[in-house]
């Protein structure tokens, strides 16, 4: 796991979207363990609190469930749910490529074509 | 998400002529990292000496492990490591005779793990030199290695990091994580500090005490949704400063801390808003607090 100190994305959020991102890909399945709090933290080298920050975040998603006195495992993932994951994550990039059409000043169509371009490319 | 406390207090109070600590309530919570942070003769070493028992001579009630235990019960010390800002041992032990002393007073001590302890630390032990021959850096990694190379549950530390150099500052937090993570939620440290930014990546919670009072605690991450950083302007600069908390201008522009319930006041500003660094946050809290007292 990769963190940065200084990019302006709180070190929780990094790390939630990183467990996220496994969640969903499948990589952490249903029923695994998270790695235990205090271990992430001494692995990472950051407080105990920001890491329960982000394992709070993601029970709060739904992803995981906390076990009392055994850490967060994973939740049994809804293939609906999932997707709905997926495409808010599709939309909040879409999102982010019109803002930066408008200021570069492109056309709806413009856009479009960039974006079937880039299909075409993947 | 329930808390328990390692370490409650309650109307602590201890007055000397010009200063008078006074604390309603304490609670540390257990198994994390507390950071007490203030500015010299704020009250830090104070109140570690009455947690400790270094101090009996005050008024308020003190209670360990889910107010479970008192100091005068006999056998709380042996739960408790606690290292001094300066070297509590006498100048002559070497560190043979350190070891030696702490496997009589305690009786969880492991001289194995402490000399490989030392080893670690890179203490110069083999040199067979006394206390007071050593750095104040060897001194304060000698009391380190004597309180890790006991069972605690709670280590109290004193301002650990001022005499370290910056690797050994990092090895700290690195021994502090450890203990905590061996813990499994059962350990728990306290340690005082004015290197913030070098302890801020190991600090949970933090007390800010201030003129013998606590001015502000919390969960370092809940702190930095309290706070904000806020850039702006220099057009702006007088508007702002009466919203912000604490603020510096220069001709480019300000910047300052602001409350985060009060940045819907700065609305119709050009500004730009941060999360703050702990560091921030303690800073721009010990200002306002300072400038109060001096009636400013």
């Amino acid at each position: 796991m990769k963190l940065l100190q200084n990019s302006g994305v709180p070190i929780y959020q990094q790390i939630a979207e990183q467990m996220r991102t496994d969640i969903l890909a499948g990589k952490l399945k249903e029923g695994d363990y998270l790695p235990s709090i205090r271990g992430l933290a001494k692995d990472l080298k950051i407080s105990v609190i920001t890491t329960m920050k982000a394992y709070e975040q993601l029970e709060a998603e739904g992803l995981v469930t906390a076990a009392q006195g055994k850490g967060f495992y994973v939740n049994a993932q809804d293939s609906e749910m999932l997707k709905e994951q997926h495409m808010r994550r599709v939309e909040e990039a879409l999102t982010e490529a019109i803002r930066a059409a408008k200021i570069a000043g492109m056309t709806d169509l413009e856009l479009q074509e960039t974006l079937t371009a880039l299909q075409k490319l993947s | 998400m329930k808390i328990n406390s390692v370490v409650e207090a309650v109307n602590l109070e201890k007055k000397f002529r010009g200063f008078e600590l006074s604390i309603p309530k304490l609670q540390i919570p257990k198994g994390f990292a507390t950071a007490l942070i203030g500015e010299n003769g704020a009250g830090k070493t104070t109140l570690l000496n009455l947690l400790t028992g270094i101090r009996l001579d005050f008024k308020g009630e003190v209670s360990y492990f889910d107010g479970k235990e008192k100091l005068s019960g006999g056998g709380v010390q042996e739960r408790i490591g606690y290292t001094g800002p300066s070297s509590f041992f006498l100048p002559h032990w070497n560190a043979g005779q350190v070891a030696e002393i702490s496997e009589l007073l305690f009786s969880n001590f492991h001289r194995d793990r402490f000399e490989a302890i030392c080893e670690e630390l890179s203490i110069p032990v083999k040199e067979r030199k006394n206390v007071k021959e050593l750095s104040d850096g060897n001194k304060m990694k000698l009391m380190l290695a004597t309180v890790l190379a006991r069972d605690t549950e709670l280590l109290i530390l004193d301002e650990p990091a001022s005499p370290l150099d910056p690797l050994m500052r990092d090895k700290l937090c690195d021994i502090i994580r450890e203990y905590l993570e061996q813990g499994n939620g059962g350990r728990s440290v306290f340690f005082s500090t004015h290197n913030i930014a070098d302890m801020e990546n190991v600090t949970d919670y933090a007390i800010i005490l201030e003129h013998g009072n606590i001015v502000e605690e919390g969960f370092v991450e809940d702190l930095k949704e309290k706070y904000l950083l806020v850039k702006g302007e220099s057009g702006d600069a007088e508007a702002a400063g009466k919203i912000l908390f604490t603020m510096s201008k220069s001709s480019y522009g300000f910047e300052g801390i602001c409350l985060a319930d009060q940045l819907d006041r700065l609305t119709g500003m050009d500004i730009s808003v941060e999360t703050p660094t702990l560091s921030q946050i303690s800073v721009a809290v010990m200002k306002v607090n300072t400038s109060l007292k001096l009636g400013r």
